[in-house]
């Protein structure tokens, strides 16, 4: 009993530092409308012209190079986001924002779990903005309400996956810029270690088992299979690997937020 | 024996090239205002980060309430509130948003949050901007809604770290009645740090100097500035040899500076400086000023310590200081 109500109170505190977050947005939406921008140039400049190349020929289960695209760049929208996530922790422990939750009775890792939670909610706009491109662009995807719900939590899982990652490498690192630098040469080879615009198994041999090990590739899995091929088998799978990822880098990130306000 | 409100016993903090805190120990009653009182960098802001559980101590107990705060850090957390030197208000919000926030996450009962919010915004003078964004705030008001926020709670002990650092002198005085007003009547047990010694004189009970992570002196401030001993005169000379020949003369010299900078403790300072300069014209040491001073807290600080408070600020110190004085101008 005793343990129940800690996990309530564990659960409850993440959520007022979540709400905290999203209080800050609702004041200032700015940053809500410009991060669509980039899914969009992806997605109507890039995947429109691949399309050109007649690279369809060349993508799995029948489907067009856009319908194969898609979910890739929605995960890639999210981690593209993400992963300078970091950067807002750096930057509230040098105002002293910090310290200041850090005296309250919430404990450090409801404080990061709250946090990337915001991220999460905040990864929910880019995949808005992702669907209604491709129904605009009429992109023949999978528009159920199930699969959308489904592509709606695994984005925020996804972000808060990254944004965990991210205040981990963020209490290493300690200062914005390096985080900016850090955040940069990340993005790229998670990036391009998976199957966000490119099929598995045309890669280069020795990426491959990389391609594996990155949580990236088990979200545009489990995207692909919601929006594109309707084929859930391997969605369990890709859910778990996510979710241990995620809890991996918050207990990691939880460990670090000690170390840098000492 | 009485059950203290804090007990600080035989602390050291050790970092990998400094002791920020090397053994030290105090205790403050219920409802007291103790100050700690030091340069940048003497150990002040790590012991009360210490008391709050957001360092973890090398060695030593600390007691709030009588809960080791290593072992209760939770049950501590809870019961104290923390107004940090940096500017820890969320400009990003509202003013009720940000008490709001804090009195979720103390975890108070909704059915009074309301009314809490209202009588702690009231107390502060904040009603009328509640529903404002804080970064339209000025100094003063952000300093006041962070009190407001570490008060939501009803602390037993509130820490107020460096609290009118960066403050127009009206807003400071503000302040000052706020922390007496919160004392006389809740009864507050608070412990402040601060590095201005009129601060300190004007609002605490009892004053522990710190330098260097030592505690050198701890006592009423009408006890430690009678422990000075007496008035102080202080000479300008360029003269080199002004601290040696003033010490033959057989005074008491308290300043250890090479720079011709004499401070020396004297009884009727006024009827000695003629004799003074007299002796020193003499013995052949020119005296370009003097002054006569009695005795501050800040003189208690030099007595202790044979440096002067403005001294001994670190590269990151004295940069905080700056920005967080920017942010609030």
């Amino acid at each position: 009993m005793r343990a129940f109500s800690a996990v309530k109170k564990y659960f409850a505190n993440a959520l007022i530092i979540a709400e905290l977050e999203l209080r800050k947005i609702r004041h200032d939406q700015t940053q809500i409308w410009v991060r669509m921008v980039q899914p969009a140039l992806w997605l109507a400049i890039y995947g429109l012209t691949m399309s050109k190349l007649g690279v369809n020929t060349y993508i799995p289960a029948g489907l067009s190079y856009l319908q194969f695209m898609t979910p890739g760049v929605l995960a890639q929208s999210a981690l593209f986001v993400a992963i300078f996530f970091g950067i807002n922790v750096v930057w509230e422990r040098d105002l002293g924002l910090l310290n200041k939750l850090l005296s309250t009775p919430a404990s450090r890792s409801s404080i990061i779990l709250g946090k990337a939670f915001s991220a999460g909610v905040r990864g929910i706009f880019q995949a808005i903005a992702v669907i209604v491109l491709a129904l605009i662009l009429r992109i023949h995807l999978i528009m159920n309400p199930l699969s959308i719900l489904g592509v709606f939590i695994i984005i925020v899982m996804v972000s808060m996956c990254f944004a965990c990652l991210s205040m981990a490498i963020a209490s290493l690192v300690k200062t914005r810029e390096r985080m900016m630098g850090f955040g940069q040469v990340m993005t790229m080879p998670l990036f391009f270690a998976s199957s966000a615009i490119y099929p598995l198994n045309l890669m280069p041999a020795w990426i491959k088992p990389i391609a594996y090990i990155n949580p990236l590739t088990y979200v545009v899995d489990a995207m692909r299979d919601l929006l594109a091929t309707g084929n859930l088998h391997t969605l369990p799978v890709d859910i778990l690997v996510i979710v241990a990822a995620t809890v991996l880098f918050l207990v990691l990130a939880s460990l670090g937020l000690k170390k840098m306000v000492s | 024996m009485e059950e203290k409100a804090i007990v600080v016993q035989d602390l050291i903090k050790e970092y990998p090239r400094v002791t920020a805190v090397d053994g030290v120990s105090f205790t403050v009653d219920k409802g007291e205002i103790f100050g700690l009182l030091g340069p940048n960098g003497a150990g002040k802001t790590t012991t009360i980060r210490i008391l709050l559980t957001l360092i973890q101590p090398t060695s030593g107990e600390t007691l709030i309430y009588n809960l080791n705060t290593a072992k209760n850090s939770e049950e501590v957390r809870r019961m104290c509130g923390y107004v940090p030197q940096d500017v820890s208000a969320d400009g990003d919000l509202t003013a009720y948003e940000n008490v709001l926030i804090s009195s979720k996450l103390y975890g108070m009962p909704a059915k009074e949050r309301k009314q809490r919010i209202h009588d702690v915004l009231s107390f502060l003078e904040l009603t009328d901007r509640a529903n404002d964004m804080v970064n339209t705030f000025s100094g003063g008001m952000m300093r006041r809604l962070e009190i407001a926020q570490a008060l939501v709670n009803r602390p037993r002990v509130l820490f107020l770290d460096e609290p009118s650092i960066g403050l127009d002198p009206n807003a400071r005085r503000i302040i000052w009645g706020l922390i007496k007003k919160l004392r006389d009547e809740f009864n507050t047990t608070i412990m402040m740090t601060t590095h201005d010694m009129g601060e300190a004189d004007v609002l605490c009970d009892r004053i522990g100097i710190m330098n260097r992570g030592h505690l050198a002196t701890l006592g009423k401030p009408a006890e430690l500035k009678s422990a000075v001993g007496g008035d102080i005169i202080t000479i300008n000379s360029s003269n080199p040899n002004c601290i040696q020949k003033v010490k033959e003369l057989g005074y008491s010299v308290i300043s250890n500076a090479t720079d011709g900078h004499c401070d020396l403790i004297v009884n009727n300072g006024e009827t000695l400086i003629p004799q003074l300069l007299d002796s020193l014209k003499v013995r052949g040491v020119l005296v370009e000023s003097v002054s006569l001073k009695k005795p501050t807290l800040d003189d208690v600080f030099l007595k202790y310590t044979g440096a002067r408070i403005e001294e001994g600020d670190t590269f990151a110190e004295t940069r905080r200081a700056r920005r967080a004085f920017s942010r609030r101008s």
